[in-house]
């Protein structure tokens, strides 16, 4: 019960935290409708060709931004985790008896949160643009998603505690991020790749996220690609949980 | 009662830097117990081991009664800590922040709300409680740091180079507020490497460099130990009546030091009083020509010269420390 509420006490915290970084909170919402406004125009003429089967490229190319939200917004945790460890709140919370697990959680929590939000928001403005939405397909690709920013979220706070500042953490996280969001086929499908690129997307957990992602977003959901990647990425949530939780404990000096 | 002990307490960064090396410490309850060393000397280190943020990597410390090492949960509900860098909420307000705060520590709503109206009274926070942190001035952030440390009524409160960066009146205050506490009973753990604040502070001290404790008492046992005065001349000439003069001061058998402060020669007497008259003929005789003089009671900066060798003052001034913090 104690970890529960400390869990709720600190979601609170992060959650409120966004609301008053106005800046943060306009990337967050821009990002993705600019990728929209100014993408997929140059997508258009691909419209039923290779790669993009439906007549309208937002059936594709939406569910794959999801992935890219995704990512992102757990991979940039690790930021917020340099401040608040330079400015003494990760000492000052770690002192108290709150939960260990609640407080290395609760940012990654708030950012999953913030990430259903502006993927909402994303959906919402691309439903008028003739984009597909079959609900259920996008909860279960919510949940999918939510499992990829705590992956994400953990892998790149536990960078932040071992490299304790930014320009290091910040050449690891980005040199990492770039090969990972381009073989996974966020942009483009990667059913256009030569094949020796989609044999090494295959070592890359974010391609079989958004494969589902498409699968989920065109209805289907029981199906071996989503179940995989389920498979994959609830086993890396429980590798890097265990990574992040055991550098918590012992590296934050 | 001994609220905090320690037994051959040591950290090793590097497998061979030892930051902490053996350490023995007992500090008796309801007391400010002030932790006076350089940067690098081991107190910031000491103290997080204490405060269960570092592991230990071997010897035994019980705070309140509680195995660090066993229970560290147990000990986080007995202290309260204030770090360097104290960790305010920038985006909360003070009274959101230490809502939180007690919260965390399993207090009940109608608990916090009382206290948080105790600590504003305190700590003087009222006129900007309700404002965002980030936009506070060093030395009310520093009041609601400390606020936030003794938010849950903690038995032992620890604090980090508490007046670092506050000007002397914000340090002034900031230490009628700490004496305060103490006089409710609290003890507390104070690290500095300000001579002023160990001495003015603490009803206890310990001296450390190098990670380990060179001398424990009060302020006055430990400048009894020095038993003796200094002596501060400066001259009217240039650097080689200086030297001169040091070999002359060294031929002196009542003279136990001398040394060269800048433009200054500082010497240790038994007794200053009697050594002064002595002095003057000696310097007279010799047409030395003394600008200034000044006789002086040991203090700490002697105690800690006397220990290690190094004056504290030029440890401070010289080295911005070695990395103890971070």
């Amino acid at each position: 019960m104690k970890v529960l509420r400390d869990f709720i006490l600190l979601f609170k915290r992060e959650f409120i935290h966004a609301l008053r970084m106005p800046t943060w909170l306009a990337v967050g919402i821009s990002t993705p409708l600019l990728y929209l406004a100014l993408y997929t125009p140059l997508l258009q003429k691909l419209a039923g060709g290779p790669g993009f089967p439906s007549s309208n490229v937002l059936d594709v190319f939406l569910p794959g931004m999801l992935g890219y939200l995704a990512f992102m917004s757990g991979s940039t945790e690790g930021y917020g985790t340099i401040f608040t460890l330079k400015d003494g709140q990760i000492e000052r919370l770690r002192v108290t008896p709150a939960s260990r697990y609640a407080l290395l959680l609760s940012p990654i929590l708030s950012d999953v949160a913030w990430m259903w939000i502006f993927i909402s928001i994303l959906v919402a403005v691309a439903i008028p643009f003739g984009f597909h939405a079959h609900i259920t397909g996008l909860l279960v690709s919510l949940v999918l998603l939510a499992l990829l920013v705590v992956v994400t979220g953990a892998f790149s706070v536990t960078v932040a505690l071992l490299t304790k500042e930014i320009a290091t953490f910040a050449s690891i996280v980005s040199g990492i991020s770039l090969p990972v969001l381009l073989l996974s086929g966020v942009l483009l499908p990667l059913s256009m790749a030569p094949t020796w690129m989609r044999i090494i997307a295959h070592f890359n957990p974010l391609y079989y996220v958004v494969n589902a992602d498409r699968i989920l977003s065109a209805g289907t959901i029981w199906n071996s690609t989503v179940g995989l990647a389920f498979l994959v990425t609830g086993g890396l949530v429980l590798a890097t949980l265990l990574w992040a939780t055991r550098v918590y404990k012992k590296a934050v000096a | 009662m001994n609220i905090v002990e320690a037994k051959k307490l040591t950290k090793v960064y590097n497998g061979k830097i030892r930051a902490v090396d053996e350490l023995d410490l007992e500090i008796k309850e309801g007391q400010i117990f002030g932790f006076l060393g350089p940067n690098g000397a081991g107190k910031t280190t000491t103290l997080r081991m204490l405060a269960t943020l570092i592991p230990i990597d071997s010897g035994e410390a019980t705070v309140a009664g509680q195995d660090v090492r066993r229970h560290p949960a147990n000990v986080r509900r007995h202290i309260g800590y204030v770090g360097q860098f104290g960790g305010a909420d920038g985006l909360a307000t003070g009274r959101e922040d230490l809502m939180l705060q007690g919260q965390l520590n399993g207090m009940n709503s109608q608990d916090v709300k009382k206290r948080i109206e105790e600590l504003i009274d305190v700590l003087d926070l009222r006129d900007f409680a309700d404002r965002k942190c980030s936009t506070y001035s060093g030395g009310q952030r520093r009041r609601l740091e400390v606020a936030l440390g003794i938010m849950h009524r903690p038995e032992v409160l620890f604090l980090d180079e508490p007046t670092t960066g506050l000007d002397p009146q914000n340090s002034a205050n900031l230490w009628v507020q700490i004496r305060k506490l103490r006089d409710t009973g609290t003890t507390i753990f104070l690290t500095t490497h300000y001579l002023e604040e160990a001495d003015a502070l603490s009803d206890e001290l310990a001296i450390m460099d190098h990670g380990k404790v060179v001398a424990q008492g009060t302020s006055r046992e430990l400048k009894q130990q020095i038993a003796g005065d200094s002596v501060l001349f400066s001259f009217k000439n240039d650097k080689v009546n200086i030297i001169k003069t040091m070999q002359l001061f060294k031929k002196q058998p009542y003279i136990r030091e001398a040394a060269i402060e800048g433009e200054h020669v500082r010497l240790y007497v038994k007794d200053g009083a009697e050594a002064l008259p002595e002095l003057l003929r000696l310097l007279d005789k010799e047409n030395i020509a003394v600008k200034t003089m000044a006789l002086s009671e040991p203090t700490l900066d002697d105690v800690f010269l006397r220990k290690t060798g190094r004056s504290l003052r030029d440890t401070v001034a010289n080295g911005k420390g070695n990395g103890e913090s971070k």
